[in-house]
């Protein structure tokens, strides 16, 4: 291949690396207003009386609003959010009333003068507490809110999702096993920190069309949903997302674009803007969501596990309209890339009154599989085998079966195994420290990944060819750092037998850019990569159709190569491919055809939804991701604190599109990864995040990346373009819990919670003592 | 953050005139990268911030044995770091210095400002605790000099009367051995979890810690027990096991009570081992 397989530089390189990139944040308007919220001080809190007559009557003011203006929910698979709270505030931060002004600083003063009256309501601030019969209810209505019907809410409970999975017989397992453990963990929720915070305008226009600016994702989801909530016809909503400052999930859904549309509704002409602030962010946007989960395990002498069974508590937050289908992704790939015959396992989506959880990078598969890859290490402990022999054991083959009773076919995971062990040395101790204080060791986790995305998902792709063999490939699979841009020219080049200088890349405009589902799920490489290269197809055929009258000859005896129609016989022979790019000239002068432009369209095929009994499906997925990190660490015995020093990642991609792109994903994930196991939490107190910045909120800097090796298996996906198979969550998924069998291997003490700060590990290293 | 008057006066007696005129509706700034964050937090709403950074000659740094260091209120965080006779003669400093913030943030940021701004672990105040640095105050009644230790009064009260202002620090010289400790959740950028300095000056010894109590202290009893003792394990034992006595800390989201109580009791420890 030409162009797949190599590291051609970023489209978007030299406008990030310049600053002159446009973000959301940077577009200017004329005659712009400013919004701004008031937030409920309460975690839960029944809204008595909001008077808004102060705010009104300051100059500058031009609408405030409150829940009860729009008190239509929202929710992309299950409706329940309000973007101001109608009833309650579910939340500590929760809008309660917004307004617009003509300076920030109006807008800000306004607020304050804003006088909401409050009754104080009992809340609930664990997904644990949540799930208890006598529990405080948050959505009392749960039952009566629309829910796509893979989700299932139970009445009367704060559990918006109860996914049951029932493979085999687990009991009888557990009955014949040779051993059985019971380990329990903890993961607290920790924020996205995209370099560019959330921001939106939103313009009405007077004869009725909205158009929003948005840091988005996934401009076609942003359209839909909030084209529901606020009663637009899809054809008068515009959403335009520019530069992405970084997603990692955050920017997928719906957050503050509902607060400054009713504004611009009562505004009609005047753009209306909203910018978060970091500490917004930290409080207001998505986190990821907190978890209990709880996993058993019956092993038989051999090391072979014969049954699992893992209950899932995840705390959702007030809202969960995107949470519950991380709960959902969770359970279908509970037990991680092992081959386990009998599986009980229960997934529950609790609402809490903490931030809204969101997705994140992994979406629940860096959560489980920090306790999945522990508790392998300690059954492997107990059973005196070794982490590495019952990975080996224990790992998926091709042909295995996954937790939903998918055979995977294409499972790469024992060739990274063994290839990041010897990456790692793991058969070798760590090279001392110099140091008796300071203590090393070396841990491996696996992990897999598959999308989690509605079964019939849909991507598509347009290119145009200009008059001089140039293309515009317009999709709406959004570049928000990950590289997709790039790709989509790579696939496209190696399709058209062009550079990929030829091509230029527009996305992220629902009035211009075709249909794409979402930019999640590290999904796009693979369904946008498809509509690409089906778009280029569909390009290449058109210009061949054209060229067989040109070149005088049928189609089947012409191709393309370095941007020339060639004939198979004749190669020399050969028409510059801008020749047909307006269709063809005929001697006569007359023209037949026309501009040319392919068309893809994808959608995942065969994907079936999960039984509601038994949460088992033939394939519910597309295609499953897998590999390893390994992990060498070093603790200060007296300060506690974790050095990791060395980081390796191995994944089966299928065939990587871009290897230097690739390798900046896996190096970025595992400093992401990293960070998770060292750092980040938010901590939250009775509701309040008690840690709202980077004063308290640690993510790594420079001086803190170990060295980094990055490798890749390939074992192409047969439905992938050339191969590809989505590698951007994977990446991270096995990270933490890598560094977390280094500091157990390192210390002999197991962290079941994260992270390991310092004052933490050196406490229960003193307890060992 | 609150909108307020912002003043330039070009000589010390005009910035002294304006705080005396404005007191507490006053705030002085040198690199603001405290008061900055506080204002845009409505932690802090004076009406007039008074610029100090066009007055001239408060920036120097200079040394004589026998005069000891001056430190100038305007000398900013990287030019302690960076200058010869402070690595030479006063290492801790330097260190401590070089650990506060960002570069960024140390390009601007004064070791004045630091000590000002009273903060329970500013990381400048515990070398210069030790050294037993003195603040030279210039206000409507002309100059003083306070010690570092009587003027830090609490968190963020300082001992600053109507129009005062400090112009320097004068930190006298004293051949000594020690080490500046930092302890932080991360090793770039961040806060101080708890800091310390332990100097020795012969057969004496000083020590001072951060982040451990209202104020930064020095741990005087510690200090009499090594007195004029010869640093044998023994010793150095009980000196790690009566530190933690000395001091009070919190809990709080950076660490537990107990893990800065350890800490405490490591960095006494620590550095009376390699001194030993």
């Amino acid at each position: 291949m030409r162009v797949v397989g190599t590291s051609v530089e970023r489209l978007d390189a030299i406008k990030k690396v310049t600053g002159s990139a446009q973000f959301a944040d940077d577009i200017q308007f004329s005659r712009p207003l400013f919004a701004q919220v008031k937030r409920s001080p309460y975690a839960h809190a029944k809204i008595l009386k909001i008077d808004t007559s102060k705010a009104e009557q300051l100059y500058g003011v031009r609408c405030v609003i409150t829940g009860e203006y729009y008190k239509k929910r929202a929710g992309l698979y299950l409706e329940d959010k309000n973007f101001l709270a109608v009833g309650t505030a579910k939340f500590k931060g929760e809008p309660v009333a917004a307004v617009a002004a003509e300076s920030k600083e109006i807008a800000e003063e306004a607020c304050k003068l804003i006088e909401v009256e409050y009754e104080e309501l009992p809340a609930v601030f664990d997904s644990l507490d949540g799930m208890k019969p006598d529990a405080p209810l948050i959505h009392p209505d749960l039952h009566t809110y629309k829910v796509a019907p893979i989700f299932y809410p139970q009445k009367g409970t704060n559990i918006s999702h109860h996914y049951v999975l029932r493979k085999g017989d687990a009991e009888k397992a557990f009955k014949e096993a040779y051993k059985t453990f019971d380990n329990s963990f903890y993961i607290p929720h920790v924020q996205h920190v995209p370099i560019e915070p959330h921001a939106c305008t939103a313009q009405y226009m007077p004869d009725g069309e909205l158009c929003i600016w948005a840091a988005c994702q996934s401009p076609f989801a942003v359209r839909r949903a909030l084209a529901e909530t606020f009663d637009f016809p899809l054809n008068k909503i515009r959403v335009i997302s520019k530069a992405v400052g970084g997603g990692f999930g955050c920017k997928a859904g719906t957050t503050l674009e509902g607060i400054v549309i009713p504004l611009a509704m009562l505004c009609p002409g005047r753009p209306v803007k909203l910018t978060y602030t970091r500490e917004d962010e930290f409080q207001y946007a998505y986190v990821r969501q907190g978890l209990h989960i709880r996993i058993q395990t019956a092993v038989n002498k051999d090391g072979k596990i014969i049954g699992s069974k893992n209950v899932l508590a995840w705390d959702g937050g007030a809202y969960t309209e995107y949470g519950v289908n991380i709960v959902k992704a969770a359970g279908w790939g509970c037990v991680g890339p092992y081959d386990i015959e009998n599986i009980a396992t229960d997934s529950y989506c609790v609402y809490t009154n903490h931030p809204v959880g969101g997705p994140y990078r992994g979406f629940g598969m860096s959560e489980i599989h920090f306790a999945i890859e522990q508790n392998l290490d300690m059954v492997a402990n107990e059973m005196g085998i070794s982490p590495l022999d019952i990975r080996r054991i224990n790992g998926i083959r091709p042909g295995g079966v996954s937790a939903t009773g998918q055979v995977i076919d294409v499972a790469g995971y024992q060739e990274c195994l063994e290839k990041a062990a010897a990456l790692i040395e793991y058969d070798k101790p760590c090279e001392p420290s110099g140091n008796p204080r300071k203590v090393r060791g070396k841990g491996l986790a696996g992990g897999w990944k598959a999308p989690s995305m509605p079964t019939d998902a849909q991507s598509s792709v347009i290119i145009r060819m200009n008059e001089d063999g140039t293309f515009i490939l317009l999709c709406s699979c959004h570049d928000m750092g990950q590289g997709s841009d790039t790709v989509m020219a790579q696939i496209a080049a190696e399709t058209l037998t062009v550079d990929v200088s030829k091509i230029t890349v527009r996305t992220g405009d629902t009035d211009h850019t075709p249909y794409e589902w979402q930019t999640v799920a590290s999904r796009s490489t693979y369904c946008a990569g498809n509509a690409t290269k089906l778009a280029a197809e569909d390009l290449r055929d058109k210009i061949l159709e054209v060229a067989q009258i040109k070149m005088g000859t049928w189609k089947k005896d012409l191709y393309l190569e370095d941007g020339y129609v060639r004939r198979v016989f004749y190669p020399d022979i050969k028409v510059p491919i801008s020749t047909f790019a307006l269709g063809l000239m005929l001697p006569d002068q007359s023209g037949i055809a026309g501009p040319m432009i392919g068309v893809g369209s994808y959608t995942v095929p065969n994907n079936i939804a999960a039984d509601i009994k038994t949460g088992l499906s033939p394939k519910p997925v597309a295609f499953w991701t897998m590999g390893v990190n390994g992990a060498e660490v070093e603790v200060d015995l007296d300060t506690g604190k974790v050095k990791v020093l060395k980081m390796v990642s191995v994944f089966d991609a299928g065939k990587v599109i871009n290897p230097q792109m690739y390798e900046g994903q896996a190096e970025g994930a595992m400093v992401q990864a990293m960070g998770t196991a060292l750092w980040e939490e938010l901590k939250l107190k009775e509701g309040k995040v008690m840690n709202p910045s980077f004063v308290d909120y640690k993510i790594p800097t420079f001086d803190d990346m170990p060295e980094l090796i990055v490798e890749v298996v390939e074992n192409a996906e047969p439905t992938g373009p050339y191969g590809a198979r989505g590698i951007g969550e994977i990446v991270m998924v096995p990270g933490a819990p890598a560094i977390a069998n280094a500091v157990a291997n390192a210390t002999g003490v197991r962290f079941t919670r994260m992270p390991l700060m310092p004052d933490v590990v050196l406490a229960a290293l003193k307890a060992k003592k | 953050m609150k909108d307020f008057q912002y003043l330039l006066p070009q000589t010390l007696e005009e910035a002294v005139r304006l705080k005396e005129e404005y007191d507490k509706a006053a705030v002085f700034m040198a690199g603001a990268t405290d008061i900055v964050v506080r204002m845009r937090d409505y932690l802090l709403t004076p009406e007039y911030v008074i610029d100090l950074k066009k007055i001239p000659g408060l920036d120097g740094i200079t040394f004589s044995k026998e005069e000891g260091l001056h430190i100038g209120c305007l000398a900013t965080m990287n030019e302690i770091a960076g200058n010869e006779d402070v690595r030479k003669y006063y290492p801790t400093l330097a260190a401590a210095a070089e650990s506060v913030g960002s570069r960024q943030v140390r390009n601007r940021a004064t070791c004045v400002g630091n000590i000002v701004n009273a903060s329970p672990l500013a990381d400048t105040a515990t070398p210069l605790y030790c050294y037993d640095a003195v603040l030279e105050i210039l206000g409507p009644n002309g100059k003083r000099e306070i010690p570092i230790t009587e003027f830090i009064l609490f968190v963020r009260k300082v001992a600053l009367e109507r129009g005062e202002l400090v112009t320097g620090i004068r930190v006298p010289y004293r051949e000594a051995e020690g080490e500046f400790r930092k302890i932080a959740r991360r090793d770039q950028v961040d806060l101080s979890t708890v800091c310390g300095t332990v100097l020795k000056f012969g057969d004496e010894y000083h020590i001072a810690m951060g982040s451990v109590a209202p104020t930064p202290l020095r741990l005087k009893k510690t200090e009499e027990l090594l007195a004029g003792k010869k640093l044998t394990k023994e010793l150095i034992d009980e000196a790690a096991e009566l530190a933690p006595t000395e001091v009070n800390p919190i809990d709080d989201v950076r660490a537990s009570k107990q893990y800065r109580l350890d800490m405490v009791s490591y960095i006494v420890r620590d550095v009376l081992t390699k001194l030993a």
